[in-house]
């Protein structure tokens, strides 16, 4: 257990996250890695909906993007982008799961600029889905590898709006629910990230190891001693290219 | 009516500089030839729309081609940054919209509706509205809830990659469409490329499958590959060492000239473009190519 790579412990924590019979709307890369395994272990009946139209997609390859042919190989249905969004829309998708560059406490997530907007010290690729997942999805999942950089007193953009509290009054649902890394989970209870818990192998110093902002343990908070030995073998099998 | 002509007078006739073009293909059928095709001849002052785009925006900024960018999405998917794009915004040298990809999707659905917006859920929170672009909000006639108003975004003209179509133009598509066929419909005019032209009666045999219907395209041509190094279900796979190899390249201003030079303008059209890809990978990704086809 204790080498598994950093990118397929993210899976496997994010994975928990995940309930048979959900559908979920996911992104390219950590995202997509954590709700296959997820597919392929405790939740067979959960459906995977990707932004290009695919829906009951089942990727056997890592897809570069939503409309690779992995993505539609295997699919239930390939419908188009507006029907999606609108299942988005209407409050269809239980989950969303997203990654991003940044990130910070109240769970804001930014793919679009480091540094000034207009005066930029890298130019990203921009939201694609993210921001209206952010939006619309019934619950979001954010992972992010375990990278100090990553997190934020304050993104420099909000690409993918996080906890706020104007949400309510525009009808849309709360945001974040977890925040997670391939060292710990954090919950968003209080409307800002708090350490629910910790995964296998990491200590509380740990998870929260060179974050820049003040971190409260939750009230729930657990640590989980291991994951389950089929999960990790589900990792080995299926997303092979994680353990290169 | 015969709608068919050739890939060098479909952009003649049809492109212009300074329109803006909605570009197909969302990872699928990415019209890639038409893309070129533009570059080479030289059109200007370009404005480039769509949801998620592919390399193809990145080469058309690289190559100087577009003044404009409107899209949800522009980078590399799956590998990084489109490094034309972020060297041009640090420059200043680019005008650009920062969407979403569903706000592109209804700008695109509004154009194709005839109706000035759609309302929506998003772009009210974060801080996409207000950067580079400007989002109006109602208050709902019904309900009194807050929303904002995508506007209608209506191309000139749409570029589109599909497997097949009669000559007059009814073009039948599969696969992975994103906005492909939404963006096609909200715009003036409509080329394509097809991998191959059926007679109509075999439009016939599966008219579900027709996307497009002729009396809204303008011009049609017959150009096998036409979405390399993108992949078009039920002909050829993605040739995903050509986006790894663009993303090394691209990463300095002489790395992506070398590249133009050597995929554009150095290749007279699309067949010397092909013999420049090689006999030997166009086989492996036909050889990858999925068994799902039109009938």
């Amino acid at each position: 257990m204790s080498d598994l790579p950093a990118a397929a412990r993210l899976a496997l924590a994010a994975a928990l996250e995940l309930q048979d019979g959900e559908v979920c709307f996911v992104g390219i890369g950590n995202p997509s890695d954590a709700a296959l395994l997820a597919k392929h272990t405790h939740a067979p009946d959960m459906s995977l909906i990707y932004e290009s139209g695919v829906i009951g997609s089942d990727p056997k390859d890592p897809p570069l993007s939503t409309g690779s042919p992995s993505v539609a190989d295997g699919a239930m249905m390939i419908t188009d982008g507006l029907a999606v969004f609108a299942e988005l829309q209407a409050g269809r998708i239980d989950v969303g799961l997203l990654s991003a560059a940044q990130v910070d406490p109240w769970g804001n997530l930014n793919s679009t600029v480091i540094g000034d907007y207009h005066n930029p010290k890298i130019r990203m690729v921009g939201s694609g889905g993210a921001h209206d997942i952010a939006c619309l999805a019934q619950r979001l999942v954010i992972l992010m590898p375990h990278d100090p950089r990553r997190f934020v007193e304050k993104v420099d953009f909000i690409t993918s709006p996080g906890r706020d509290a104007a949400r309510a009054g525009l009808n849309l649902p709360p945001g974040p629910v977890s925040l997670i890394t391939e060292r710990a989970r954090f919950s968003f209870e209080s409307g800002v990230a708090q350490l629910a818990a910790t995964m296998p192998g990491f200590t509380e110093a740990e998870a929260i190891e060179g974050i820049p902002w003040d971190i409260k343990i939750a009230a729930t908070f657990e640590a989980v001693s291991e994951f389950a030995a089929t999960a990790v073998e589900v990792a080995e099998s299926r997303l092979s290219y994680l353990f290169n | 009516m015969d709608k068919s002509t050739g890939l060098s007078a479909l952009v003649e006739e049809h492109i212009k500089n300074g329109d803006t073009i909605f570009v197909g293909g969302f990872g699928h059928c990415v019209p890639f030839a038409l893309g070129f095709e533009i570059i080479r001849q030289g059109k200007k002052d370009l404005t480039f729309c769509r949801s998620g785009t592919d390399i193809l925006f990145d080469i058309f900024i690289g190559a100087g081609s577009a003044k404009k960018v409107v899209y949800g999405y522009l980078g590399n998917p799956g590998i990084g940054l489109g490094h034309a794009f972020r060297r041009a915004v640090k420059a200043g040298t680019l005008e650009y919209e920062d969407w979403t990809n569903m706000a592109m999707i209804l700008r695109l659905e509004a154009a194709r509706q005839g109706v000035p917006f759609l309302p929506s859920r998003i772009l009210q929170l974060g801080d996409i509205a207000g950067a580079s672009i400007e989002v109006k909000t109602m208050e709902c006639p019904y309900t009194g809830e807050t929303l904002a108003c995508i506007p209608a975004l209506k191309p000139d003209v749409a570029l589109v990659h599909a497997q097949q179509a009669d000559r007059a133009g009814n073009v039948q598509f599969m696969g992975v469409d994103g906005d492909t066929v939404t963006g096609a419909l909200a715009s003036e005019k409509i080329v394509v490329t097809v991998e191959r032209f059926v007679e109509p009666e075999e439009i016939q045999k599966s008219p579900e499958n027709t996307r497009i219907p002729s009396h809204r395209v303008s011009g049609i041509a017959d150009v096998e590959w036409g979405a390399l190094p993108s992949y078009v279900e039920g002909y050829y796979g993605r040739d995903d060492d050509h986006f790894f190899a663009y993303d090394k390249e691209a990463r300095s201003e002489e790395g992506l000239a070398d590249y133009l030079k050597r995929y554009v303008h150095d290749c007279a059209d699309h067949a010397a473009y092909l013999d420049l890809v090689g006999e030997e990978l166009l086989a492996k990704l036909k050889a990858q190519a999925s068994a799902r086809r039109i009938a």
